[in-house]
């Protein structure tokens, strides 16, 4: 009885409540849109790298491991010895490892020195291999697969020449050993969109010529020359390894980490992001903040409509009570009448939110590397709008309670 | 000349000293922290246990009265029933393949050690060890053990309670790297919220 009155008074009102659920729809979409945002670019940030079990570096931090290895932000402190890595690689416990060898930049990129295995293993968003988008893998010494920023920023196509910059930042060029385009990476929205890939032998071969940190002048040994050479580099970067079973990775990290000829450092690679999400992750509570700021103004938005609309609605107040209708009566029919326009925008919310997703899936998947998920609203999202609808009753208790004193003595005196 | 032959003897010694220099490194040891790494696959749960002495018996020197043995003594038997300390649902119905613990002083190893295979009963007697050879050292000493579990419904092993808070009152805290097939990732399990839900880590 209550609820179909509050319904038909809403329906009288459709303008001004309109207004009002459009409000809070709007409130609700943007805080459920910024809570998927943040929970896909966790998801993304954590599905950088996939399929690996250890990173193995020379000791430093875990974080700053992961963030050269991986980010290709920073630096090594030192480099990890072929010595140690072949030892590594020969024990019981390992599957697969990659050696990566970083250090040389193609203008703003990072080159990183690899095998072929690195496109089989490196596995990202929960186990996606990297996808060629133009095919070719390496098969000359002097072959680069190129990321896919890499190829849009600078506007490559395969068969481009491509001359590597000794060092980062700076100024003197392996020219001698110019490499081809052989083969440019699809989009996936991590690192390795930024990065120039060459073999791992290349990267010795371009440094055949050079010595304490220069080239020898005039010393150009000849391309085909450097193919028949067998290049054993003598120290890598990192290494990526898989371990044949899950149970073998923390008795391997451990006998990495008290390898004694080297001081090395092995780490779980989701357990380091994990850390540096920490760090990052600052930012994610303030925008939960500020968008649980949002939903709020809108609920006040919607008690401050109630309360102006109590002053036209005096006699309607008046006129129940007439009618025999109890104070309280009237104070549930003005909560009804909230929680009703909290739960139909909440419910427009949710709609709205899936509308944008589906529109805006693929734009930010291309665009930014991130992968919004389209699935059925999470217990959490539940709990959201369960909030809200009860947020929107318990703030309506305000005008409410001031019509269930006023309305008898209040309405009936009404001065027109 | 005379500068080259320094020079080379200074080169000789050097050379020397580097072959006598050996690796030195310890491990960080932090007193009411403890790290606890779990991998599961398929059916089978490893669960490893690193624990500072001073959170499982309240001291790290080398026991020597009766009384301080008897404390490490029932703390290795202790860390040999892994399900009394870390509780798995029932539901997923876990055993024990495997229990191991012991504790080491820096640098040295097997202290004691307590092994139980398939459930084997647990023996004390083998544990006369002579514990007067570390009488001097001052350093740390840690806890370990190492567990390999079966569970019958991995699937329904989502849920684990540290009862281990409660059978060492000294330790507070344990790091927990867990790897299972969605990956790797880490939390805390402190002694004041003993729970750790596995659904809720990815």
């Amino acid at each position: 009885m209550i609820l179909r009155l509050a319904l038909g008074s809403l329906m009288a009102r459709a303008l001004t409540v309109a207004m009002t659920v459009l409000a809070i729809a709007l409130s609700v979409a943007l805080f459920l849109g910024v809570e998927k945002v943040r929970t896909g670019a966790k998801a993304s940030f954590a599905d950088t790298i996939s399929g690996t079990d250890l990173i193995v570096g020379a000791r430093s931090g875990s974080v700053q491991l992961l963030l050269y290895s991986v980010f290709r932000i920073g630096n090594a402190t030192n480099n990890l010895t072929w010595e140690s890595y072949t030892d590594i690689a020969a024990r019981p416990e390992i599957d697969w490892i990659v050696p990566i060898s970083l250090g040389d930049s193609h203008r703003q990129f990072r080159v990183m020195g690899t095998t072929v295995e690195f496109f089989e293993r490196y596995k990202y968003r929960s186990g996606r291999a990297l996808e060629m988008a133009d095919v070719v893998v390496m098969d000359d010494l002097f072959d680069a697969v190129i990321g896919a920023d890499v190829a849009a920023t600078l506007g490559y196509t395969v068969d481009d020449p491509i001359v590597v910059s000794h060092g980062i930042a700076s100024f003197v060029e392996h020219e001698n050993q110019p490499f081809r385009v052989a083969g440019i990476l699809a989009k996936t929205g991590t690192p390795v969109d930024r990065t120039v890939i060459v073999s791992l032998e290349a990267i010795e071969a371009i440094h055949v010529d050079w010595q304490g940190g220069g080239a020898i002048p005039g010393q150009v040994t000849p391309a085909d020359t450097l193919r028949q050479m067998t290049l054993e580099p003598q120290a890598i970067t990192a290494a990526l390894i898989g371990t044949q079973s899950r149970l073998q990775v923390f008795a391997l990290q451990r006998a990495i980490n008290n390898y004694a000829s080297e001081p090395l450092l092995a780490i779980l690679p989701g357990v380091a992001l994990q850390e540096l999400w920490q760090i990052v992750g600052v930012a994610e509570t303030a925008l939960v903040a500020v968008s649980g700021m949002v939903v709020i103004t809108a609920l006040i938005g919607m008690m401050a409509t109630i309360f102006s609309s109590l002053n036209e609605r005096r006699r309607e107040m008046a006129i129940f009570r007439a009618m025999g209708a109890r104070p309280r009566v009237i104070l549930s029919f003005l909560v009804i009448e909230a929680a009703v326009m909290a739960a139909v925008g909440a419910v427009i919310g949710l709609g709205l939110l899936y509308l944008g997703l589906l529109v805006a899936q693929p734009v930010v998947d291309a665009r930014f590397g991130l992968w919004l998920p389209i699935e059925a609203p999470s217990l959490r999202e539940f709990w959201v709008l369960v909030g809200v609808v009860a947020a929107g009753a318990i703030v309506s208790m305000v005008p409410a309670l001031r019509a269930y004193r006023m309305s008898l003595a209040d309405g009936m005196m009404v001065k027109i | 000349m005379m500068t080259k032959f320094v020079s080379a003897a200074v080169i000789c010694l050097g050379a020397s000293v580097v072959h006598a220099e050996e690796a030195r490194q310890l491990d960080a040891h932090e007193h009411g922290v403890g790290q606890l790494n779990i991998a599961i696959d398929a059916q089978q749960i490893a669960i490893e246990l690193h624990a500072p002495g001073a959170d499982i018996v309240g001291f790290e020197y080398a026991a020597q009265s009766s009384e301080d043995r008897g404390a490490v003594d029932e703390a290795v038997a202790r860390l040999a029933r892994p399900l009394d300390l870390f509780g798995f649902p029932e539901a997923a119905a876990c055993g024990v393949v495997e229990a191991r613990a012991s504790l080491e002083i820096e640098g040295e190893h097997a202290e004691h050690e307590e092994e139980a295979h398939d459930h084997a009963e647990h023996k004390h007697d083998d544990h006369d060890h002579d514990h007067a050879d570390h009488a001097e050292e001052a350093g740390h000493s840690e806890f370990h053990a190492e567990y390999l579990l079966t569970c019958a419904d991995p699937a329904q092993a989502t849920l684990i309670t540290f009862a281990y808070f409660d059978a060492f009152p000294n330790a507070r805290e344990l790091e927990v790297q867990l790897i299972t097939d969605r990956g790797a990732t880490a939390a805390e399990v402190t002694k004041a919220a003993p729970v750790l839900d596995l659904r809720e880590l990815f």
